[in-house]
């Protein structure tokens, strides 16, 4: 319970610092960090605009900021599972191109009806991130190759692959990008008129809320939490208690990419409806530093998917408004991670110091 | 009054639970070469890094060359002409036998006359110097990665001569030679005595003090037992010092009763990674109701006997069987099932999971099975209710209860959450590697007694110890390991310490006897 609020106190320090610094610089550049850092809320419809264009209002904005949202939570909770086994996943952007480069081509661009395309879509999805993921655990567990670096190395291969299929079979001549999806296969409703405004209904979102809680359950209350546990705090001893070390390996990074799948899904056939080649999704890397904000546990990166994301996505309005480069956001993001890397590091060397003092008694 | 190069005044330095050092005094004069026995874990390499300057004492002064001074770092050590080579060697494996000697102390010229940088050529013409005057052979320009170990010590040695060391400290350097290599080494140390040095040597080994040693401290559990002078003292008198004769505590223990044979090994040779074997074709047999205790000096295999029994090391010959059944095929879990608990020697790595709450580590053998896990769905009541039960029994101490990190209680009471959890496996077998090391008398007798109860419940016990007080004092049957081999089994009565002390050095009965009168 103790270490429980540490943790929310070292993101919420974290995050004000980092805004603080965010501030700093604005005011180096002449601007009123107050009044941009309201443009961020604007821009995600969490606070009115001064007006709004024909068919838009606060809610609809908040529905697209839903819908932007979802890919991160599977994002963030895929470097979670990882973690959780003491590795790290960094080729959730491959993961999330690969589940999602397959659902398009087996399903988004065939006829079938959204009943059975959405469906299919997740578990395409899922299971393409899955073998990406379980191929980094496979050469993690047999040959103890690094899954840093197997993981980087095939977001690249999945990447070159994927971009020259769009490229030479699935583009778009005029957007350059993969085309278009039918909107059967799509996880978001896109642009729905109801009671006179459009919305953007992110169906990926009711999902995401149950991979967290059961990913929390996993975690918890299962023996395969248990013995995740065990293996990331401790291989050694993990292997000593008779725990199977390379299955469980195996199979957190397998859920890792299953995760990094729906991702994938979630961004290229939900908020967006395409690919574009060569491009590796941002959300893959933002999601390290999401979950690390958040503390690793997917309560945690619930709230910090949903408090950072706002950043991102308010930039656009920000920069409109303010006058700032629309980048200004992925700096006040950067320093945020940067604090609260600082603070993890405080917070060990206080209660290490705390442990020692009792222990030397 | 002698002209003392170091004097190391009443030296005290206690980690948490254990005290490493206890009023400890060495004088050591220039020019002469000064060893240290004991144990391991009696305080030797404790005393030297407090003199390197990496710990610092909590009482005691240290006075060089006759100035009080206070040693804060290895850095001042080295400004006061000391120099270490560690059992560990500090090598950057892939620079070249150069660069590592002059890391941190480069001669440095100008390119071009402006742009600083490392002068190579005169560094490498000043380590070639430096080797052949200390007859040190090295090539200068070979990567470290690609020469082998005892070539790798001689950069070492380098290394401290080339920052003018007058005090060269050798922490177990025999450690990992071969017996030419150690010939070669016992040489060089006499030599560097010879060209004025002051050398202080660490080491168990008795063979290698009266070979080269002029004077001789001996160490056991942290106090200073003795000095001698090595010309006029033998080989017994010394393991007798470092050993003790007198068992220092008892444990109550009636007759054995053994019962069937629990656990047989068959000519069980273990290969480490390096494909080295470091088991080779050991066979012993342990019955219920009965300790047997393997004794050896650190590092001789009896680890990797228990590693294999557990199946954490694959056997690479012969056999292991439980109750007359093959271990072989059966993967660590199934071996625990079928009846081992291991309570290893590495307590922190390997017995428990630090960042765990103490009722997890306290079900880690168990928490996938009835009544911890139903349908792979963890009973968090069960853990609280079992923590509960086993802190009371063995009385762990700990904050928090169940709850606890266990990284933040104290190490004697992880061991008894080790030796609780264990027990509680209710095993035919139970495996004890060092259980007592590092802990206090307390905590010591408590843990003997348990293991004597463990015996009287009809277990086999292997005990596999580094302590001959230990061994000496539960075992029934003793075995003594030397360099991977089984030198002598035996009932308990029939061996006296000094005999098995004997053969823990390699050295049987009768030969060392021989030796020592050569010596004469």
């Amino acid at each position: 319970m103790k270490k429980r609020n540490e943790t929310v106190l070292v993101a919420v320090i974290a995050v004000i610092l980092g805004l603080l610094a965010g501030a700093v610089m604005m005011l180096i550049l002449k601007k009123n960090p107050l009044s941009a850092y309201y443009n961020l809320l604007q821009g995600s419809g969490l606070a009115p605009k001064g007006k709004y264009a024909g068919g838009k209002s606060m809610f609809s904005d908040f529905s697209s900021y839903i819908d932007f949202l979802t890919p991160m939570l599977f994002a963030a909770l895929a470097v979670a599972v990882a973690l959780k086994a003491g590795l790290f996943n960094i080729g959730i952007s491959g993961q999330m191109l690969t589940g999602a480069f397959l659902a398009t081509v087996l399903v988004g661009y065939g006829n079938l009806p959204a009943v059975l395309a959405k469906p299919l879509v997740i578990l395409i999805a899922a299971a393409g991130g899955g073998v990406v993921g379980i191929i980094i655990g496979f050469l993690k567990s047999r040959f103890n190759i690094s899954e840093v670096v197997s993981s980087i190395m095939l977001n690249y291969i999945a990447s070159y692959i994927i971009s020259f299929f769009i490229n030479t079979r699935y583009v778009d001549p005029v957007s350059r990008q993969s085309k278009e999806i039918g909107q059967a296969s799509r996880l978001t409703l896109h642009q729905v008129l109801v009671g006179g405004f459009r919305y953007d209904f992110a169906l990926g979102f009711i999902l995401a809320i149950i991979a967290i809680l059961i990913v929390r359950f996993i975690f918890d209350r299962t023996v395969l939490g248990y013995e995740l546990k065990a293996v990331g705090a401790n291989r050694e001893a993990a292997r000593y208690a008779g725990i199977r070390v390379n299955r469980s390996i195996l199979l957190s990074m397998g859920l890792s990419g299953l995760l990094g799948g729906l991702a994938g899904a979630t961004y290229f056939l939900g908020y967006t409806a395409s690919i574009q080649p060569k491009v590796l999704p941002s959300t893959g890397f933002d999601a390290i530093a999401v979950c690390l904000v958040g503390g690793s546990s997917p309560v945690g990166i619930f709230f910090a998917s949903f408090f950072l994301e706002i950043i991102e996505k308010g930039s656009t309005y920000m920069s409109s408004q303010a006058g700032l480069e629309a980048e200004i956001a992925s700096v006040i993001m950067g320093l945020i991670l940067l604090t609260s890397a600082c603070s993890s590091f405080i917070l060990a060397k206080v209660s290490r110091r705390r442990v020692e003092g009792r222990g030397s008694k | 009054m002698e002209d003392h190069i170091i004097e190391m005044r009443n030296i005290t330095k206690r980690f948490p639970g254990i005290v490493a050092l206890d009023g400890v005094t060495v004088q050591i004069r220039k020019g002469e070469i000064y060893a240290i026995l004991g144990e391991n874990g009696a305080g030797k390499s404790t005393l030297m890094s407090i003199l390197f300057g990496m710990v610092e004492p909590d009482e005691g002064e240290i006075y060089i060359r006759g100035r009080k001074e206070r040693i804060s770092s290895p850095n001042y050590a080295t400004e006061l002409n000391i120099g270490m080579v560690h059992q560990h060697f500090k090598l950057v494996s892939n620079y070249t036998v150069t660069e590592n000697i002059i890391l941190g102390r480069e001669p440095k010229h100008r390119l071009l006359g402006v742009f600083p940088a490392v002068d190579m050529k005169k560094a490498e013409a000043e380590v070639a110097e430096l080797s052949r005057r200390y007859g040190l052979e090295v090539d200068p320009k070979a990567v470290i990665s690609g020469v082998n170990v005892s070539a790798r010590q001689r950069v070492e040695i380098l290394k401290m001569l080339y920052r003018e060391a007058e005090i060269l400290i050798f922490d177990e350097p025999t450690a990992v030679l071969t017996p030419q290599e150690i010939e070669a080494l016992l040489e060089i140390i006499r030599m560097l005595r010879d060209g004025g040095k002051t050398i202080i040597l660490i080491t168990h080994k008795l063979e290698e003090i009266r070979q080269v040693a002029d004077r001789c401290a001996i160490l056991r559990r942290g106090r200073l037992i003795g000095v001698r002078e090595v010309a006029s003292t033998d080989a017994e008198e010394m393991a007798n010092l470092m050993v003790g004769r007198e068992v220092s505590f008892h444990t109550e223990k009636k007759k054995a009763e053994f019962g069937k044979t629990v656990l047989q090994v068959k000519g069980l040779t273990v290969l480490n990674e390096d494909k080295f074997p470091v088991v080779k074709g050991v066979s012993f047999a342990i019955r219920s109701g009965e300790i047997f205790a393997i004794a050896g000096v650190s590092g001789n295999g009896q680890v990797e006997i228990a590693h294999a029994i557990a199946g954490l090391m694959k056997e690479s010959e012969g056999d292991i069987l439980l109750n007359g059944e093959s271990l072989l095929s059966k993967d660590v879990r199934e071996r625990i099932e079928a009846g081992i608990a291991y309570i290893p020697e590495d307590r922190q790595e390997m017995g428990l999971i630090l960042d765990f709450k103490l009722k997890d580590d306290l079900a880690l053998k168990k928490y996938y099975r009835h009544p911890f896990a139903e349908r792979k769905i963890l009973k968090h009541k069960t853990f609280e209710e079992y923590g509960s039960k086993l802190i009371d029994r063995y009385d762990i101490r700990c904050a928090n209860s169940t709850e606890t990190l266990v990284r933040a209680m104290s190490g004697g009471n992880q061991q008894k959450a080790i030796v609780g959890r264990e027990i509680e496996q209710d095993a035919s077998l139970t495996i004890f590697v060092q259980p007592t090391r590092g802990l206090d008398i307390g905590a010591i007798e408590r843990i003997h007694a348990q293991i004597v109860e463990e015996r009287d419940r009809g277990r086999a016990v292997l005990l596999i110890s580094l302590e001959l007080d230990e061994i000496m004092d539960l075992a029934d049957t003793i075995a003594v390991i030397y360099n991977g081999e089984i030198g002598k089994i035996a009932p308990a009565e029939e061996f006296t310490t000094q005999e098995v002390g004997a053969y823990m050095m390699g050295i049987g009965k009768g030969q060392e006897g021989g030796k020592h009168e050569k010596a004469q």
